[in-house]
């Protein structure tokens, strides 16, 4: 599998010359399986250069949403695709008692936030609930299950052959629970995640900024890293960057990261930072473990 | 104690929500999943039953029962369908109800109990819940500072 980041910025975009390398746009990762079809992560304000980069007549679109909060579905209104009649379009996204998911995203793509409608997009566009299931699209499995969070939130794990990528942006497993010692069965996210040759996963918070924003929905080092070790992740990329860590901080938050990580008996090197326009490969199809771009290394 | 290998089915969200929020909380609360079988309990009903969760483990509901009861006030067992949680899984609303319970310890503790059912968006009830509190207040007073002290 390939994936590719098109923005791994978390709550709200964070553009600025001290944010340059790691990029300013919220949760968008594409994916692009062995049999070269393209999959959608998330519709941050990171899947709007996406869509440029993306083929015109591509036969279909899928989109997976992990929740509805803004920072994950903002760019669906400047999505290139979603203005074009020949673009088919899928969107799954988790189920809620209260409406359909077309319903709640039309809360965004409508007066007075949006100058246009959902039914007036003229692309071909349909919205699917899922729920905790799993399903195939272009020949992957895609499993989604709720996860810790606020609000209605899926995780995905997607399975390509041999190659396993799961995707936690936003998830706090540790809300409440001692992730060392818990039994697997207790921990939220961890069939998603167990054994995966890349966990995408929450690392918003450096540990000293958590204790201010416990059960916000989002992870600090420490508890991403125990969660990694947990479901025993092949690679990890840490996402969901909060908006006030500059390019200097997050040298630093995955320099930490790192370290910990080799305390706890792990290689360094299987901890890599989410920059936006990386591309990553997994798996055997490149033979390789690192990824296929050279992003600069941690600076300290 | 770190278990490295699954070993049993991946609960449910609501599950592990309820998990997380019956640790973190003084009052004695208790956990059972759709039939009815022992999944938890915390620090608090540990104290009121004489022993810690993680020394009994996960039971199945003749199993939890047959030590820790139900009984009326004359010590004669009480019908599993008359139990809060039976009423909160059967028929997905609150019950509350009063009755004598027996720690390991052979220590009877007269309790009030009310079962909420949990019940998810997507897959319907996943189990109950129940809050419990000893009737007698001088006894419920020394398991709050008993409580207290343990995280003190």
């Amino acid at each position: 599998m390939r994936l590719k980041v098109w923005g791994a910025r978390g709550s709200v975009p964070a553009p600025g010359p001290e944010m340059n390398r790691y990029g300013g746009n919220t949760s968008c990762v594409e994916v692009t399986t062995a049999s070269g079809e393209t999959l959608i992560i998330d519709a941050g304000t990171g899947i709007r250069t996406l869509g440029f980069a993306l083929p015109p007549d591509m036969p279909k679109i899928n989109i997976l949403l992990t929740h509805l909060h803004l920072d994950h579905i903002q760019g669906l209104m400047f999505f290139p695709p979603c203005f074009r009649a020949e673009s088919t379009i899928c969107i799954w996204g988790p189920t809620s008692l209260e409406a359909s998911l077309e319903a709640r995203i039309a809360r965004y793509i409508s007066a007075p936030l949006s100058p246009v409608e959902v039914r007036e997009l003229p692309c071909d566009v349909s919205f699917v609930d899922a729920p905790a299931s799993e399903w195939e699209i272009g020949g992957a499995t895609v499993r989604a299950e709720a996860v810790t969070h606020r609000g209605p939130t899926l995780g995905f794990r997607i399975t390509d052959g041999d190659t396993t990528v799961c995707y936690l942006s936003d998830h706090e497993p540790a809300l409440g629970a001692a992730l060392a010692d818990l039994e697997p069965e207790w921990i939220s996210g961890y069939n998603l995640a167990r054994d995966a040759d890349l966990l995408i996963h929450d690392c918003q918070y450096t540990d000293e900024e958590y204790p201010g924003h416990e059960g916000w929905g989002h992870s600090r080092v420490t508890d991403t890293l125990t969660f990694a070790k947990r479901v025993r992740a092949k690679r990890v990329l840490l996402f969901h960057h909060d908006p006030l860590h500059t390019d200097g901080f997050l040298d630093d938050l995955h320099a930490g990261a790192r370290k910990k990580w080799a305390e706890l008996g792990g290689d360094p090197a299987q901890i890599e930072i989410a920059r936006e326009r990386e591309e990553l490969v997994v798996g055997d199809t490149a033979g390789a473990i690192e990824p296929a771009s050279s992003p600069t290394t941690a600076s300290s | 104690m770190l278990v490295s290998s699954m070993s049993g089915q991946q609960k449910p969200l609501e599950l592990i929500l309820a998990r997380n929020l019956v640790t973190s909380i003084a009052t004695p609360s208790f956990l059972v999943a759709r039939d009815g079988s022992l999944l938890f309990y915390n620090e608090a009903a540990g104290a009121l039953l004489g022993v810690p969760f993680e020394e009994i483990g996960r039971m199945d509901p003749t199993e939890w029962i047959g030590s820790f009861g139900p009984f009326d006030a004359d010590g004669s067992p009480l019908a599993v369908e008359d139990l809060p949680l039976t009423l909160a899984l059967r028929e997905g609303r609150p019950a509350h109800a009063t009755f004598t319970i027996r720690s390991t310890k052979g220590e009877s503790h007269e309790i009030a109990a009310s079962g909420m059912p949990i019940v998810s968006a997507d897959h319907g009830a996943s189990g109950a819940i129940i809050f419990f509190w000893p009737v007698d207040e001088e006894r419920a007073r020394e398991l709050a500072t008993e409580t207290h002290r343990a995280h003190g």
